[in-house]
């Protein structure tokens, strides 16, 4: 028996969803090696469900220490851990969700990380980092054919990117065909038949799509679009506070972020040339915090993208995706 | 301490949530992950109800069970897990049915809100009435693989989980299964009857010989079929313990013997291609790949079809392995699990159909139509789990009207939404047999023909969904089915109209569990063709004339479905009622554009 084919206690174990994906994209999930930056509220919903999916491995890179309030929402924490390298803590309940999986933490400080590390990876997805950061894993994962996807829950909000390089997938559609018995005359009903068919997205770089300003790339491809998701420009301008502010926005001082947030919404929408109520500031209420029921919905829309890059099944969301904090609804959106 | 309750959420909803009391039913893919988001989200007071034992495959997406949970009550174990988390959250929980009379209205009325978890239709429809009885929101959720809904019921707000017919369960006629099968289930469902007939329970609808009774082989009043070819022996599983289950000779006389005998049916291979006999000589001669006899290949045993000669192969075996295990036992039960059950299936249902020529399947594919499977994602799960935790923080805060049905969809080129809600609430339908102010249906039945007992179990439990109903006789005041142990067992095997139930009697169903009244109007029908139903049950008096135009499906109310865009998808392999983590009530067009494509293979 080849090293690549299933056993079948691994068949028995992720039964119900080779039957979704088929056999050949759970042998691809099994040699993925998969790199997750962050395994806050959102990194540990990531964690969860492609842990649970069956890869063969995954490095947590997280250089933080569990804080009581990380410790409430995330639960691959217990009480025990707080004081301690989250990415150590976080191991032993990880690593139960799925003996089958290699998995390591990794506690240093990802800015430090060499251009090496990051080429190893199948699939490597970044959440709470700085965009300069996130589009230098970009650049380097352009050069070593590694997908990236990266996301953020601000609150009841919600987003992911990827960079899927070229992606080449496929879905299975059902097709009628006309059965053949020609040979006793008899003419059948057509019978219905599952055939593969194959596409292929190709994904921008992120520094064309995710651009702030202070980024030196022309916004001009993105603003022409004219019914541009109101939700991209949160994004950015969360994005923009962090990269300002080095932290999320912090309830401790809502009053002052809140401020800042609404100066670099302006700065933002000015940049794209996006009329100001576009964007209405009472959402700066709710961009505080992790919600945990929305790091459940944004980490499995994320860990179900990390799947269909790496089983190239079915079509992933290309590029953007907006968790929409008032209705609930999640839209893709294409941006450059 | 610090305040787990997140802060982004409504100000009066974070208010409610440490005082709230919340039950989830159901402790699946689902129900794990609304725990987890429950308690990580600063609930307090949680119950939890599963009447099921872990599984090995469920360990793809429950997450609170591990391996060494194999076997034991989900919902214990999913309390102790929480518990490790978080050791200051209360939570009770059930081993038990939520269908059980200790869980009457007063238990539903302790909580705040019910959040389904739930993966069968039965246990829906009873929490349904629970909920509507002790006016307490619930949100019903579902998944089907990349799919899934969440949805708000709340007396007076929104439609109830049963305010629309569900699609009807697909059944086969017999005489398709004994006869004339045209597609590959209709020979797993009789590969899974002739389990029973050899190693189960005596179900006389479950016969697997040639029906001599089809009126399609009778054609031009034609005699051609004589009785003889329904002698019955003493009976299928007598013969095969007196021939000790012999292997060869069993094989002979239903892949050879009786579609010999289903070939002198001459009428029925007028207009299809007559089956081929098989000998268990020729069979084995039918030999495959080399390597198909590798045990340790998943791909071999399960993703490849077997030739005829595997097939024979192991047919005998596991008929060994069968008789060996039903030693000292009066049956066996069939179950998906059980390697030599599931193999014999799939052996006789590929030799069946290749008799037929019809396309033979896996090992796999056959366990997912005969064993009901419904596929199952963690991640489908946590997005609906999601989702019910964020819609409960909005009932608490009393915004009821911004919770409308929501979906997750498989993403499509139609369509980019991921998750699209409903513009708004869905309204009752008012002529909804159980959530109306007067619940009412019109029933078709044959008076003189249906049994008490049938009407009972048939009808009131299976079909209408009661668990103990008492019924009685408007006009007159005849108790004719009581609750009560004893009081009316009388009347079990009397026909209804020797209790004096006609054309136009109307009976006054009472189920206490439930706190439900329906009545119920007797209408006399009587079955023409072989496979009419046995009986009809019609909500709406407006459906009555297009039921009966439209009799083949139980007619599915065209549903509106405001943000639906022209997405065409299919689950494919998608064979069953109710999802695994299942879908409620309505299932979108990904599972209903497709007459076939859902399908309930009669167990």
């Amino acid at each position: 028996m080849s090293e690549k084919q299933l056993s079948a206690v691994e068949a028995e174990l992720y039964d119900r969803q080779i039957r979704l994906w088929g056999i050949e994209s759970q042998e691809r999930l099994r040699a993925a090696n998969i790199l997750l930056i962050g395994v806050r509220g959102l990194g540990s919903e990531i964690a969860k469900n492609i842990l649970l999916s069956g890869i063969n491995s995954l490095v947590i890179l997280d250089d933080g220490v569990v804080t009581e309030e990380e410790q409430h929402k995330n639960f691959l924490l217990n009480r025990d851990s707080i004081g301690k390298k989250i990415a150590e803590e976080v191991l032993i309940k990880a690593q139960a969700l799925n003996p089958l999986v290699k998995i390591s933490a990794d506690t240093s400080n990802p800015v430090k990380k060499d251009t090496k590390f990051f080429e190893s990876f199948t699939i490597i997805i970044a959440t709470g980092i700085k965009s300069d950061l996130l589009l230098r894993i970009d650049k380097i994962c352009r050069a070593s054919k590694v997908k990236l996807i990266c996301g953020d829950v601000f609150g009841t909000f919600g987003y992911s990117v990827s960079d899927f390089l070229d992606h080449e997938y496929f879905e299975d559609q059902l097709k009628l065909v006309a059965k053949k018995r020609t040979h006793d005359g008899i003419e059948e009903k057509p019978e219905k038949e599952t055939v593969k068919v194959r596409s292929e997205i190709v994904y921008p770089e992120l520094n064309k799509v995710i651009i702030l300003p202070n980024t030196k790339q022309s916004v001009e491809p993105i603003k022409k679009v004219k019914r541009r998701n109101e939700y991209f420009f949160l994004m950015l301008t969360l994005l923009e506070f962090r990269d300002r502010e080095g932290r999320n926005p912090d309830v401790s001082h809502k009053e002052k972020d809140v401020n800042l947030l609404k100066e670099i919404k302006k700065e933002i929408l000015t940049l794209y040339n996006v009329d100001e109520k576009k964007l209405n500031d009472d959402l700066f209420n709710i961009v505080f915090g992790e919600v945990v029921p929305v790091c459940a919905v944004v980490g499995g829309v994320i860990a179900q993208e990390v799947i269909k890059g790496v089983s190239q099944k079915e079509a992933p969301i290309n590029n953007v995706f907006l968790f929409d904090p008032l209705t609930y609804c999640g839209k893709e959106e294409t941006v450059a | 301490m610090v305040n787990s309750i997140p802060y982004s959420i409504d100000a009066s909803a974070r208010e409610a949530i440490p005082t709230s009391k919340v039950l989830v039913v159901g402790a699946g893919g689902i129900g794990c992950e609304i725990l987890k988001n429950l308690s990580l989200s600063g609930f307090r007071d949680i119950e939890i109800i599963d009447l099921d034992t872990i599984d090995v495959s469920n360990l793809n997406r429950q997450f609170l069970f591990r391996k060494e949970h194999v076997g034991k009550p989900k919902a214990v174990v999913a309390r102790e897990s929480i518990l490790v988390h978080n050791p200051d959250v209360k939570i009770k929980a059930y081993h038990d049915s939520v269908l059980s009379s200790d869980y009457g209205v007063n238990f539903f009325k302790k909580f705040n809100i019910v959040l389904n978890a739930l993966d069968n239709r039965t246990a829906r429809n009873h929490v349904n009435r629970m909920c509507l009885a002790a006016d307490v929101p619930l949100i019903e959720s579902g998944t089907s693989g990349y799919s899934g809904q969440v949805e708000l019921i709340k007396k007076g707000a929104t439609q109830c989980y049963e305010c629309l017919p569900k699609p009807p369960q697909k059944s086969f006629p017999g005489c398709t299964i004994r006869n004339t099968p045209s597609e590959p289930v209709h020979c797993i469902v009789w590969a899974k009857h002739l389990f029973n007939q050899l190693f189960g329970e005596d179900d006389p609808d479950q016969d697997v010989s040639p029906d001599t009774e089809d009126p399609e082989a009778k054609l031009d009043g034609q005699n051609s079929v004589t009785e003889s070819g329904n002698i019955k022996r003493v009976s299928t599983k007598q013969w095969a313990q007196d021939i000790q289950y012999d292997a060869e000779k069993l094989f002979n006389k239903f892949f050879n013997d009786d579609i010999k005998y289903l070939l002198s049916m001459e009428n029925l291979w007028k207009k299809r291609t007559p089956p081929k006999p098989l000998s268990w000589e020729q069979a084995v001669k039918v030999v495959g790949a080399k390597d198909e006899n590798d045990e340790t290949s998943v791909r071999a045993v399960d993703m490849e079809v077997w030739s005829i000669s595997k097939c024979t192969k192991v047919f005998a075996e596991s008929i060994s392995q069968l008789r060996n295990d039903l030693e000292g036992k009066t049956f066996l039960v069939w179950d998906k699990d059980d390697k030599p059950a599931m193999d014999f299936v799939t052996a006789c249902a590929n030799v069946r159909a290749n008799i037929f020529s019809i396309q033979q399947k896996s090992r796999f594919q056959i366990k997912s139509i005969a064993g009901n499977i419904i596929p199952a994602i963690a991640t489908a799960n946590a997005m609906i789990a999601g989702l019910v935790v964020l819609y409960a923080f909005r009932i608490l805060a009393e915004k009821v009207q911004q919770c409308p049905s929501i979906y997750l969809r498989q993403k499509s080129v139609h369509s980019k939404f991921v998750l699209a809600a409903d513009r708004q609430l869905t309204k009752a339908n008012p002529n909804c047999y159980v959530c109306s102010a007067k619940p009412f249906v019109n029933v078709f039945v044959n008076v003189n023909k249906m049994t008490v007992k049938e009407f009972e179990t048939e009808l009131l439990k299976k079909h209408l969904n009661m668990v103990a109903p008492d019924v009685v006789l408007d006009a007159k005041g005849v108790m004719v089915i009581s609750s009560e142990e004893g009081e009316t067992e009388a009347n079990n095997d009397k026909v209804l109209s020797d209790l004096g139930i006609v054309d136009g009697s109307i009976l006054k169903c009472d189920d206490f569990l439930q706190n439900y009244e329906l009545t119920v109007a007797i209408n006399q029908y009587e079955a023409v063709e072989k496979d009419d139903p046995f009986f009809k049950v019609v909500a709406n008096p407006d459906e009555l004339k297009a039921k009966e135009s439209n009799t083949k499906e139980n007619g599915v109310s065209d549903h509106k479905e405001p943000e639906s865009e022209d997405d065409d998808l299919l689950v494919l392999d998608d064979i069953v009622e109710d999802p695994q983590e299942g879908s409620s009530s309505k299932k979108r067009k990904l599972n209903t554009d497709s007459d076939d494509d859902i399908v309930e293979v009669p167990l």
